[in-house]
């Protein structure tokens, strides 16, 4: 498997930089090798290519709707929306509606040139109107991870003519062009976000993508039919025009096995989320694709202003008490890696190695730590007590949402092992309700959450650990954590003139907040791909994973 | 293919074959299953006296191993020792099993012999009340009321109690109407028996006996769907050993450790199978004395 290691700017890097992408690319590679997270195939697929067809793909997760802030809707509207831009394997961003752009000296206004003679599937033109319609509805609250993206950057927008959109931000915002090429910033026709519902437009938004949203079957599957005018691939595409399958029915099989066993059974052609138990037999049948999610990895946040992680020196403790590896490559069966980051993901650029090896497993000192903490007594079960109060942890994670089956049985594996040093950890798996109605979102509901936040690049660092205060809230720092100080750091590397200079500092950041062991890593988030060797071509992007059928073909 | 004719002399040879007893006329499945309960009894008291290891201690050194010496029932994926989670999740398995049985019984019994007894308006109610319920699957109504209240024991317990209470309900309204018309309670009424009296001392204890064996069946079948809800991941939360919970976690590796379904697929079928066993014994028994 190829490493896919995105970046943000398409600006030359320093050789310090190179050197460490080199480095980060050969570490991948090797963890990848080992994971086994090469693409194999066990029969040859060398037939006459067919154009037509229906592709067949089961998916784990399905959302409320298509379009939307999460990743899983991210995936779906991936199909039917255009971005302004996309990211490529090797980490520069290439044109996609926008042609080419260029940035004013001060950094402030960019200017986009789109592709002429575009138009949504329902017909409405994509001018640069529309692209700034577009802007001012994610604004607008139209999408909140866009805003947690670029709401604090974006100013203003305008069509300066039809093919010629300004937008102009309010700081310099060194990721911006890497943060338009995920899948919630694709453009969506501003006569259906106009005269449409928001329930319609979430449901099957207007695109001017290769395919369309056809019939949605809640609980099974939706059908994504093929724009026949489809002319605004990205550059990074295979082909240009529109795609080669006439539809591709994305199915929802939740049940790991059941999941796998339709792509065995030849039930569908290809699944995503190819359950760890499988994927050697996976790999040795089909073709299979893993992606290393940039961003923040799957990791524990722990609560800083409420219960016992407020003292910095139980969450270190906690830290060292397990021995995360182990507890990871065991309940992943060494396909998933570990990440002792817990900010930021390996696959992102400016990842700071040195912070994955701040708290290896040592239980002397998180014995040591604990002690200095006062936590000095210990029950009749080995918990830990300090006034009579055991040192009782309850995290909370979003079972089969955010956290896999495997992910599960991470934690648990956890959860024995810090028993060691008097920790007694209770497990909470949330439902996906639960979770995202914000039931688990006040420091009094929690101790540690498990999450991830996927992005391509590390201005991530803003989006979790922004200061929330009452005057601006920042409901994705789920650590409570404040800091001023390192706040300050993050800022300067997303507003840096280059690539180089926002790594540095966003290494620099990561540092500061792992000497605080706010977040515990555990592991990356990944997307991966099996599919039957007789269709080809289908890829997952290289921002945060989306798989992509545009390209995708039948061989006889 | 043979043609099979019943005759008169074919019942007795198979009632001599199923009557086949130990201990004085005990049925042998009768002792069999009294001897599966006793074991199962003895792991919900006391777990320690049939196994000396942790059912949460891990060791990820031992992922995954096969049922040995070592290991009678395999490792899960954590390398916890399968044998030892059995054990001790039948407290968890029984009690959702009692439990739920005891709390559609409470309630069978409540609407069963209000519809018996209460006149024609509400038994009409009662009836209409439990035609509808009796429209929604058991599993479906405890799936409903799992997601709006979570996983848990008591939520097990609640869901599967609810679900199975109509059935109990319109089986208790039918033996108090039999019971209700019976010259013995006629008789009582005709002494100068008080309604209540009469309610107590002849109704309610002729109408429920039945229902003992019938107590014992809805243990084993309490426990079969509470499973059938873990499975769907509506039971216990990991990485507690209740018997669902442990099906649940085991259907991810069933292509490749078949011990981690079937151990605890076993436990379930064995006590159910005896609390099922005992359940006709005992009811055997009953009608046989019934005056």
């Amino acid at each position: 498997m190829k490493n896919r290691q995105p970046a943000y700017q398409p600006t030359s890097r320093s050789k310090a930089v190179k050197a460490g992408a080199v480095a980060s690319a050969a570490a991948l590679s090797l963890l990848l090798a080992a994971c086994g997270g090469q693409t194999t195939s066990a029969e040859a697929g060398t037939g006459e290519k067919v154009d037509g067809g229906t592709i067949r793909y089961a998916h784990l997760q399905e959302p409320a709707c298509v379009y939307g802030g999460w990743i899983q809707q991210a995936f779906l509207s991936r199909q039917v929306l255009d971005s302004l831009v996309s990211q490529t394997e090797d980490g520069s961003i290439v044109a996609w509606l926008a042609e080419k752009w260029k940035v004013s000296e001060d950094q402030l206004t960019w200017t986009f040139t789109l592709k002429p003679g575009l138009e949504f599937t329902d017909g409405t033109p994509l001018d640069a109107q529309a692209v700034s319609d577009n802007f001012e509805f994610w604004q607008g609250g139209g999408n909140g991870t866009v805003q947690a993206h670029i709401g604090d950057y974006y100013s203003s927008s305008r069509a300066i003519d039809a093919t010629t959109l300004e937008v102009k931000l309010s700081e310099p915002f060194a990721p911006f062009l890497s943060a338009l090429s995920q899948g919630y910033f694709g453009i969506q026709s501003p006569t259906a976000l106009e005269s449409r519902s928001e329930a319609e437009n979430c449901e099957s938004p207007i695109g001017s993508g290769p395919f369309t949203v056809g019939e949605w079957k809640r609980g099974q599957s939706i059908t994504f039919n093929r724009n026949d005018a489809y002319n605004s691939a990205p550059q990074n595409a295979k082909h240009q025009g529109p795609a080669y399958v006439d539809s591709v029915v994305w199915s929802f099989i939740q049940d790991n096995t059941s999941r796998f066993g339709s792509l065995a059974s030849g039930e569908s052609d290809a699944i995503g989320e190819v359950p760890t138990v499988d994927f050697d037999t996976a790999k040795a049948q089909f073709d299979v694709q893993q992606f290393l999610t940039p961003g923040r990895p799957v990791t524990l946040s722990l609560n800083t202003v409420e219960g016992p992680f407020t003292d910095v020196k139980v969450r270190q403790a906690f830290a060292y008490s397990a021995d995360r590896k182990a507890v990871v490559d065991s309940a992943f069966l060494g396909v998933v890696p570990f990440e002792g980051n817990g900010t930021v993901s390996s696959s992102t650029p400016g990842y700071n190695p040195d912070v994955a090896a701040d708290y290896p497993f040592d239980v002397e000192k998180a014995n040591v730590l604990l002690d200095e903490a006062g936590w000095t007594e210990r029950s009749a079960e080995g918990t830990r007590t300090k006034d009579g109060k055991e040192l009782e942890i309850k995290i909370v994670f979003g079972l089969n949402s955010i956290v896999t089956a495997e992910g599960a049985t991470a934690l648990q594996n956890l959860q024995e092992q810090v028993k060691a040093t008097g920790f007694k950890v209770t497990l909470v798996p949330a439902t996906q309700a639960e979770l995202f109605s914000g039931q688990f979102s006040t420091p009094d509901s929690y101790d540690a959450q498990l999450g991830y936040w996927t992005s391509p690049h590390a201005g991530i660092l803003y989006i979790n650990f922004r200061q929330n205060t009452e005057k601006k809230p920042n409901p994705a720092n789920t650590t409570f954590y404040n800091n001023a100080k390192i706040e300050d750091v993050i800022l300067k590397a997303n507003s840096a003139k280059t690539t180089a200079e926002a790594n540095k500092l966003y290494g620099e950041a990561q540092q500061l907040l792992s000497d605080e062991a706010v977040a515990v890593g555990l592991y990356t988030q990944t997307s991966s791909v099996a599919s039957n060797p007789k269709v080809k071509d289908i890829w997952l992007e290289a921002s945060q994973g989306e798989p992509v059928f545009h390209d995708a073909y039948f061989t006889e | 293919m043979s043609t099979t004719t019943f005759t008169p002399g074919k019942p007795e040879v198979t009632a001599r074959t199923f009557t086949a007893s130990l201990l004085g006329g005990v049925p042998v499945a009768a002792v069999i299953s009294t001897v599966v309960l006793a074991f199962f009894v003895i792991a919900a008291l006391a777990p320690r006296l049939l196994t000396g290891a942790d059912p949460l201690a891990i060791d990820l050194g031992a992922a995954l191993q096969a049922p040995s010496s070592d290991h009678w029932f395999g490792t899960d994926q954590s390398g916890r020792d399968l044998y030892t989670r059995v054990v001790y999740g039948t407290r968890e398995s029984l009690l959702i099993g009692l439990g739920a049985t005891g709390l559609a019984i409470g309630i069978a019994a409540v609407l069963g012999v209000t519809a018996g007894l209460g006149g024609r308006f509400a038994d009409g109610l009662i009836n209409r009340g439990l035609e509808v319920l009796f429209a929604f699957p058991v599993l479906l109504l405890a799936m409903l009321f799992v997601t709006i209240y979570g996983p848990s024991v008591t939520t097990q317990i609640v869901a599967v109690g609810l679900g199975t209470a109509p059935g109990y309900a319109r089986m208790i309204r039918g033996q108090v109407l039999a019971v209700r018309n019976s010259g013995y309670v006629e008789a009582a009424h005709g002494l100068g028996h008080s309604r209540w009296q009469v309610l107590r001392q002849h109704v309610f204890p002729n109408a429920m006996r039945p229902l003992i064996a019938v107590v014992t069946l809805g243990v084993g079948q309490s426990i079969v769907w509470a499973s059938g809800l873990a499975f769907l991941g509506l039971g216990v939360a990991p990485p507690s050993p209740e018997w669902g919970a442990l099906l649940d976690a085991g259907r991810m590796f069933i292509t490749k450790a078949w011990w981690l379904e079937v151990m605890p697929g076993l436990a379930i079928v064995a006590l159910a199978l005896a609390a099922t066993s005992l359940g006709r014994h005992l009811q055997t028994k009953l009608e046989g004395s019934q005056p």
